[in-house]
């Protein structure tokens, strides 16, 4: 598999900073590998800081929030209650401690946490704020507007009930109920 | 995730997402120094692009360990054009490695880890220049060594 002429074109270091190569092990050798990665990783879990800790934690969920941003389709479990709640379980703190970190009451947070209120924008600014800009306003944003957006677009009740205001409709649709 | 032009200060974003089945026709051995087409049975494979492009700049094989929490490279390849001195972009691995740490922390947060079996004249290099942990016969990047390299190419 591997290009041995490329080997001899480049120095160690270009190579390094270009490739990596496949390097076959036997079964032995893959045993020891794992035995010795897992020890080495014992040890840089043990001393991770809690800085740390939240930093991983903290991307864990900014990525998460991209890619659901990213992804066309609306999928009823990412809600922003359920990426704020996520938030709140990583700090590690209660409930009204963050609320009040944040300038609002613990029932409010209790209110977006559930989803009985949509996430106004001043609290995708403090979320930012909080976050020291790890996630911006707009990711929260974002999340909302995608939820509002499948809710209005599968909202029949709403429809029903606005369909008595409009006197005409263009005669160019299908729906001509 | 950007590139930048050597020699210039021009940065360039790049996009990377899985090859697809007509991907590995453009990936020959002659520019991306392995056979392609055998590793997509052992690994996932990605390819690195600059936004809006259709070029290939760089390509990634990637095994998902998931009962230890880890994402291993099998190998990775710039395009020969951008290997040593009078290569055009750099940074098309590091973007790749970051890429293969955003997965390893979306799937596994603080756990996340990201490992390669080295070539051993190599692996000074690859310390140096990724932040890579060496743990006998495998270098690995977890914690805040995972976290800098992110910071610096993602």
């Amino acid at each position: 598999m591997k290009n041995k002429g490329i080997s001899s074109k480049y120095t160690d270091k270009e190579l390094a900073e270009a490739l990596i190569f496949p390097v076959k092990l036997t079964a032995a050798q893959k045993k020891e590998a794992a035995r010795q990665l897992a020890i080495a990783r014992k040890t840089t879990q043990r001393t991770l800081s809690e800085k740390d800790r939240l930093i991983l934690g903290l991307s864990q969920l900014k990525f998460k929030m991209e890619d659901y941003i990213r992804n066309k389709e609306f999928d009823p479990n990412f809600t922003f209650s359920y990426f704020l709640k996520q938030y709140v379980e990583l700090l590690r703190v209660k409930r009204k401690e963050f609320a009040s970190e944040i300038g609002i009451d613990e029932t409010l947070l209790s209110q977006f946490i559930n989803q009985h209120r949509m996430l106004p924008e001043y609290m995708a600014i403090r979320l930012e704020i909080h976050s020291s800009n790890s996630i911006p306003a707009a990711y929260w944003f974002k999340i909302v507007e995608k939820q509002k957006e499948h809710q209005l677009s599968t909202n029949t009740a709403i429809r029903k009930k606005e369909r008595k205001h409009v006197r005409r409709r263009l005669a160019i649709g299908d729906d001509q109920q | 995730m950007k590139l930048l032009k050597v020699g210039s200060k021009i940065e360039k974003r790049v996009v990377i997402g899985l090859a697809e089945p007509d991907d590995f026709k453009m990936l020959t051995k002659k520019r991306f120094s392995f056979v392609w087409k055998t590793v997509k049975k052992v690994a996932t494979v990605y390819k690195l692009q600059i936004e809006g492009e259709k070029d290939i700049l760089g390509v990634m094989g990637l095994v998902d360990w998931q009962e230890e929490k880890r994402i291993e490279i099998k190998l990775l390849a710039s395009s020969v054009e951008n290997i040593g001195k009078n290569k055009i972009y750099k940074n098309i691995a590091g973007c790749l490695i970051a890429f293969a740490c955003r997965l390893a922390v979306i799937r596994y947060g603080i756990e996340a880890c990201v490992s390669l079996v080295p070539k051993t004249e190599l692996i000074e290099h690859y310390m140096q220049k990724y932040y890579m942990q060496y743990a006998g016969r495998q270098l690995y990047l977890d914690g805040n060594n995972l976290i800098k390299l992110m910071e610096e190419y993602l």
